[in-house]
């Protein structure tokens, strides 16, 4: 698309330095373009035929044209799936982002201990994807878990979260704004790179906390917040390990932690229907694409670069 | 100012208490005899047990060491094939005007947005084809090959926060391009160096599809295939034995995030910047 | 639009290449030795006692080398998917009745029978049917189990009540004592966990009621209204306060062994497998009991139960070297050698020689379980057929259905028929 009008806007008559600047660019992007071509490129085209195809992993595929993508008309699992993933995503990427961002203004400087703090609030992102953590999980929300029994003490009969199809899936949202460690750093890396003049100037000027953290520390750190943004949209759209851990992967009770990728992945390895997997999963890209667009165009409006 | 110090500290000591009781359940766990773990649901130990660690470190095929030395070969790999392509790659994203810069831009976003699931089988095909099976191979050379597309990104959006005037300014003193990016680019961009060797370190740590797909023979195996060999849904698992050994491996990552989060620190606001 | 085209040939011809011949699985070490590729699921236990069966055949067969490599349920399923996709499979593979046709049915295991290094001589009969597909053997028997009630009789008689006759129980004795138990005990103990967790249970079900889960062609065997019936027993069973809530049965289907109802002492029976009395009793600190499954009829030689292959030994049909690979599977399950080994973890030995030479190296309560197995032998109905491709899915179709009936969020009649109609579009695609 804008390759297009990029190529019509190089005319021959360019300066030299524009041509240079396209070598060194490509230079610089050699290896990744190998990588492209080499590694990512040949599979997904893979995954994009075989979307078409009835291919049980076992045998060789069979062409069966846009069939997948109807049967996904009728499929009421994939729809339950879409709404149980719309919600996680709606829900906990916004509580993430804002709990991670709390924390890393807080963590940034200040206290002495701040290294340890910093490291131990990363901790429990560290066990996010570990085996363990199904265990932990049902400690915690399970019949028996924490939560029960301090809701023991206080005369509150309580249930198990984790079994029960009305909040198992809460229990996931909890479980992903908990492990908000990647976007913290990522945040406290943002705030390290604001040149701490600009506060020197605005104190200056006699503003305060508030005041500069509105005006200096958000538009320095839209950037930031931006990428955190997109990347936690498609990292909750393609939520699954944490999941497929807690729910022994059956994404139940009823379906209630069915997400989009446990149920793609259930077609594809569980019941050997690699085919409608595919076609899964190149709706799905289109899905993320749509919102990631959304998002860059959005970020006009809001987001401040430097340059 | 010192008894709201105190109190800040109060407030965090309070937070992390709450957010880490599971953390720190797994630690008391591991600690205790195996048929105690799921019958005391508190968090004091009667009696301490390191039978667990002992037992966990050489239940499998080879001591646990074994498992931490090919994680560690592997991290080691990718971290330093991120840290070089990526950047790389980035810089052209965020500084550099070339036919196509949106296109491939646009391609580089849409790779991340695929499932792995559908995308194993052929890569597998592929690594198979040129004998890479049971080697990390197809786990590194990708690195090496910025396919994380993740960390290009993230590192884009770094760079274009860096002021431009100081690479014009380089550019005046008569600096090449590559110059820029070593001299002015990379210094002034440690803290997304850090957040990429930190994230690259932990992600690949805890990585077990992939992991468990390539690697075939127990010789290879990593820390992630090997805790899961601990579990057997199906008959008995030695819990304690998983939770010495999960502590055990989550030890490195911790450290790694302890060293590495003092050059998050060292971004423009300490070089002192323009 | 042409290099489109070219991308997509290029990729098919990749999987074709891949799919079709060319084999890839095994190959000869340098010096001259063969390798094979031996790849099971289990725990920790599991893979030491394996590796030592290993040794023994090396010792025994040097110019044979094999290479274990083993790995938890889901994660050696994805892989084995993998690298059979891949040509890339193992050749001996350790294999479970619901994938068994899965892959046999595509041509991926080999017929067992054309290899003569094989022997099946000494071999439980009953035992050898379930890997028997269309007179080919696929997978040969590693253990042999019954689907059960595991009983803990401490907590029987901590409510007072008497342990029933196993012989001569009706489903209507079960709900009654299942009640009593949890009347008469303290501390939030109940009678029995739910059924509907493993298929196996309708399987049996079923049969009692003349039908059969799967029928010999692969087509669904099980009518609407069993499914209903039995779907009604669970929900008027949860009511009546012999079982323990939906949202504890839920958590107990997706629990590990250890931390699962029974092997915590919260209630006093369970349906289980029988080769897992030992893993329970050890997990509870209690001795559990094995109990025959409740009939309609109060004869137990009508309660439909049948000998299940625990395990499977497999061999890839891309194997090449199948005749080396048939004599490995064959050391393991005909040689006291490899039984003295294994011992009774894969399940009871199907091999009546072995079994009889290793009984008094068994702890008790794995005595017990194959002392279970051999009382039953006499009762067993025919060997039900392996299920159909697609058949692997139903234990979780099954318990979606289950908590939707226990959660009332679905009538039994509802449920019985979204049940049927969804695992039969699983089997016929």
């Amino acid at each position: 698309m804008s390759a297009i009008s990029e190529l019509s806007t190089l005319s021959k008559t360019r300066a030299e330095p524009a041509r240079r600047e396209n070598l060194a660019a490509y230079l610089f992007l050699a290896p990744w373009l190998v990588g492209l071509v080499l590694i990512t490129v040949g599979p997904m085209l893979a995954s994009l035929y075989l979307a078409f195809t009835d291919y049980n992993l076992l045998e060789a595929p069979t062409w069966i044209g846009v069939e997948n993508f109807t049967r996904m008309f009728a499929d009421e699992r994939l729809h339950n799936s879409l709404r149980v993933t719309f919600i996680y995503v709606l829900v906990s990427v916004p509580l993430q982002l804002a709990l991670a961002l709390l924390l890393a203004v807080v963590l940034d400087r200040g206290l002495r201990g701040m290294a340890f703090y910093r490291s131990v609030f990363y901790l429990p992102s560290l066990l996010g994807s570990s085996v363990a953590i199904a265990i932990l999980w049902r400690q915690v929300f399970g019949g028996e878990g924490l939560i029960n029994h301090v809701l023991g003490w206080l005369g509150v009969a309580g249930r198990s979260w984790i079994a029960d199809p009305e909040s198992a899936l809460w229990t996931l949202v909890t479980l992903n704004v908990w492990t908000f460690g990647a976007p913290m750093v990522i945040f406290l890396a943002g705030l390290r790179q604001i040149p701490r003049m600009y506060y020197e100037a605005a104190a200056v000027d006699g503003a305060g906390p508030l005041r500069r953290f509105a005006n200096i520390t958000m538009p320095l750190l839209t950037p930031i917040i931006f990428f955190n943004l997109v990347l936690q949209i498609i990292h909750a759209f393609q939520a699954f390990t944490q999941a497929f851990v807690v729910s022994g992967g059956t994404g139940g009770p009823s379906d209630s932690t069915m997400f989009y990728t446990l149920y793609l992945y259930e077609r594809g390895f569980g019941k050997f229907d690699m085919g409608y997997a595919s076609a899964m999963a190149w709706v799905l890209l289109v899905i993320i694409a749509v919102f990631t667009a959304g998002n860059f165009v959005a970020s006009k409006y809001w987001v401040h670069y430097d340059d | 100012m010192t008894i709201r110090t105190a109190l800040k500290h109060v407030a965090l000591g309070a937070t992390i208490l709450i957010m880490l009781y599971p953390v720190i359940w797994m630690v008391v766990s591991s600690l205790r005899p195996g048929d105690e773990i799921f019958r005391e649901p508190g968090l004091l130990i009667t009696d301490l047990e390191i039978e667990n660690y002992t037992l966990g470190w050489n239940a499998l095929g080879h001591p646990f060491s074994h498992y931490l030395m090919n994680s560690a070969l592997v991290v080691l790999g990718a971290i330093v094939g991120n840290l070089v392509s990526c950047s790389m790659a980035a810089y052209a994203f965020a500084r550099l005007e070339f036919i196509g810069k949106k296109f491939w831009f646009a391609i580089m976003l849409m790779t991340i947005m695929l499932p792995i699931h559908v995308l194993i089988v052929p890569q597998y095909v592929m690594f198979s084809e040129v004998g890479w099976v049971n080697t990390f191979l197809p786990l590194v050379v990708p690195k090496l090959l910025a396919t994380d597309a993740f960390f290009v990104f993230l590192m884009v959006q770094f760079i274009r926060g860096i002021p431009r005037e100081l690479d014009e300014a380089a550019r005046i003193d008569g600096c090449g391009r590559a110059r820029i990016f070593l001299r002015v680019i990379l210094p002034l961009m440690v803290p997304a160096l850090a957040t990429t060797a930190i994230f690259t370190f932990i992600w690949t740590w805890n990585d077990f599809f992939s992991q468990l797909i390539y690697l075939t023979d127990p010789e290879m195996y990593t820390v992630p295939i090997a805790l899961r060999s601990f579990v057997d849904a199906t008959s008995s698992t030695s819990w304690g034995s998983l939770f010495a050994m999960s502590v055990v491996s989550l030890a490195p990552v911790f450290l790694a995030f302890l060293v590495g989060q003092r050059f998050l620190i060292k971004g423009i606001a300490t070089t002192g910047g323009k | 639009m042409r290099s489109g085209t070219l991308a997509r040939l290029a990729v098919a011809g990749l999987l074709l290449a891949a799919t079709a011949a060319c084999g890839g699985s095994g190959g000869d070490a340098a010096d001259g030795k063969v390798e094979l590729r031996f790849t099971w699921w289990g725990s920790d236990i599991r893979h030491q006692a394996t590796q030592k069966a290993i040794e023994a055949f090396q010792k025994a067969n040097p110019n044979i080398v094999v290479k274990g490599e083993y790995g938890e349920w889901n994660g050696y399923w994805d892989k084995l998917a993998t690298t059979v996709a891949a040509n890339d499979a193992p050749d001996i593979i350790q294999m479970d009745e619901r994938y068994l046709r899965e892959y046999a049915d595509r041509g991926a295991l080999l017929d067992l029978k054309t290899q003569k290094d094989l022997q099946t001589a000494d071999f439980e009969p009953a035992s050898l049917g379930a890997g028997d597909v269309d007179g080919k053997l696929y997978g040969l028997n590693a253990g042999v189990n019954a689907y059960s009630i595991l009983a803990n009789p401490s907590l029987f008689e901590a409510a007072g009540v008497k342990m029933p006759d196993d012989t001569k129980w009706t489903w209507e004795e079960y709900a009654k004592i299942a009640a009593q138990i949890t009347e008469k005990s303290s501390g939030g103990v109940f009678g029995s966990q739910a059924y509907g967790n493993d298929e196996a249970g309708l399987s049996v079900w079923a049969r009692q009621h003349g039908e059969a889960l799967y029928t010999p062609d692969g087509k669904l065997g099980v009518t609407a209204p069993t499914v209903t019936s039995w779907y009604q027993q669970l929900l008027d069973l949860q009511k009546a306060k012999a079982l323990p809530s939906a949202d504890a049965t839920t958590q107990d289907m997706i629990a590990p062994l250890d931390q699962s109802m029974l092997a915590t002492n919260k209630v006093a029976m369970g349906y289980w497998w029988s080769n897992q009395l030992n893993a329970v009793s050890k997990a509870s600190g209690k001795e559990m009991k094995l109990l025959r499954l409740p009939s309609v009829t109060g004869k137990s030689t009508e309660n439909g139960n049948y000998y299940k292959g625990s395990m499977f030994w497999s061999v890839s049909s891309r194997s090449e070297h199948p005749a080396e690979a048939a004599k490995f599977v064959n050391f393991l399950a005909n040689t006291t050698e490899a039984g003295d080994i294994i011992l009774s973890d894969r399940g009871v030995q199907p091999n009546l020689k072995v079994r009889a030479a290793i009984t008094d190296k068994l702890p008790p309560a794995e005595q017990a379980a194959q002392a279970y197995i051999e009382d039953i032998a006499d009762e067993l109905g025919t060997v039900p057929t392996a299920p159909p491709p697609g058949g692997g899915g139903a234990q979780k179709i099954l318990q979606r259905y289950t908590q939707d009936v226990l959660f009332e969020r679905q009538t039994p009649a509802q449920a019985a028929e979204g049940f049927l109609k969804e695992l039969g579009s699983e089997i016929a695609g």
